[in-house]
């Protein structure tokens, strides 16, 4: 897995690639917990590279995600690919997350 | 160790199992596909228990090969394998939950073991795993507060605990009534559908078979007497799988003559 966090004018995107399971979801959720803790909204993730998502993965977005309700953050998931939106629909939080198809629906939103 | 097929996620080549003098499984082979269900049949004492602990590895063969992924793990030392079953999730018969230990820390346990991940992110999982097996908000409960099947359902919540790429059952629906075995069914199904798991279901039961079934192997006196879809199972015109599917009784195998000589002890 890699993680890349760009600002771009302000506008703060971490981009994920390759797989997120059980050996790396603590990395991904030391990066997402940062940002939670600077209080950082509208947060985007860009799933564009993910190849694959287990269980551990999903529970550090539903855990990045409560730490950003305390201050009343958005966590906006973008470009997600078919088989993990799949996942996401199962575990019922494709209507938790705000999920977008493209950046720029994100950003308009 | 050589690479298989890739469409099978199991290939299992000559396998010879002995206890003692007795001939358990007599030179098996066969195959299960990857991402579908695989329903391995027979009647009690057919080997089918034995074939299963050797898939998971709590039991060598005499002889022949097990591959899992391409790797043959009949000769694999204890740590090899140990990689290979952190990729498996079991579900055995009596659930094999830990009665000291609420819902909640069994199917933490896994994390716990195998995992760096932070309490915090395992306590999420571990409600998501119990909601996916109807279980939301027993987390505190013990597993001696359970009925049968929420047991069942809670050894699922754990077997998944690692989000295995195989799901093993032994026997899910015994001791269970109807209505709840069709339950444990149905989410067998969900399972496959969602995560594309190769699922190995040990069972006798026919209502299971025909409602979970993608491939069946059917095993009768320690051989292979049938592998193929459910389709090609309903369709087969063979007196062993008819008595088998038509519940039919087996017919006496001793002679009188046979008979006497056994009970007379000669």
């Amino acid at each position: 897995m890699k993680i890349e966090i760009a600002d771009n004018k302000g506008m703060r995107v971490i981009a994920i690639s390759g797989d997120i399971d059980m050996y790396t979801s603590p990395e991904l959720r030391k990066e997402l917990m940062h940002l939670v803790q600077k209080k950082i909204t509208p947060l985007y993730v860009d799933f564009r590279g993910v190849s694959y998502i287990d269980s551990s993965g999903i529970a550090t977005f539903v855990e990045g995600l409560k730490g950003m309700m305390g201050y009343g953050g958005k966590m906006k998931l973008v470009c997600i690919p078919e088989r993990i939106m799949e996942i996401f629909s199962f575990a019922k939080l494709d209507k938790v997350f705000e999920i977008h198809g493209t950046m720029s629906d994100a950003v308009n939103s | 160790m050589k690479m298989g097929n890739m469409d099978n996620s199991i290939e299992v080549t000559d396998l010879v199992t002995q206890y003692g003098d007795r001939v358990v499984l007599k030179k098996i082979s066969f195959a299960i596909p990857r991402g579908k269900n695989t329903v391995i049949l027979g009647g009690s004492g057919c080997g089918k228990s034995t074939l299963l602990k050797h898939l998971i590895g709590l039991l060598k063969p005499t002889s022949g090969k097990i591959l899992i992924n391409g790797k043959d793990t009949t000769v694999m030392n204890e740590d090899e394998f140990n990689e290979v079953r952190k990729r498996m999730g079991v579900l055995f018969q009596g659930a094999a939950l830990l009665n000291s230990m609420t819902l909640e820390e069994n199917v933490a346990l896994p994390m716990r073991e195998h995992t760096k991940l932070e309490d915090s992110t395992i306590q999420i999982m571990v409600r998501m795993k119990l909601d996916l097996v109807g279980l939301s908000g027993f987390g505190k409960f013990y597993p001696s507060q359970l009925s049968g099947g929420m047991k069942k359902r809670a050894g699922i919540a754990r077997a998944m605990a690692l989000d295995p790429e195989f799901l093993f059952f032994d026997e899910p629906s015994a001791g269970l009534d109807p209505v709840t075995a069709a339950g444990l069914d149905e989410l067998i199904v969900n399972l496959r559908n969602v995560f594309k798991m190769t699922i190995v279901v040990v069972t006798h039961e026919l209502p299971s078979v025909f409602m979970i079934a993608d491939c069946v192997i059917m095993l009768d006196r320690g051989e292979v007497l049938f592998a193929g879809s459910l389709e090609e199972l309903k369709a087969s015109g063979n007196e062993r799988i008819r008595m088998f599917l038509e519940r039919r009784p087996e017919t006496e195998t001793y002679s009188p003559e046979d008979y006497f000589r056994f009970i007379a002890g000669n």
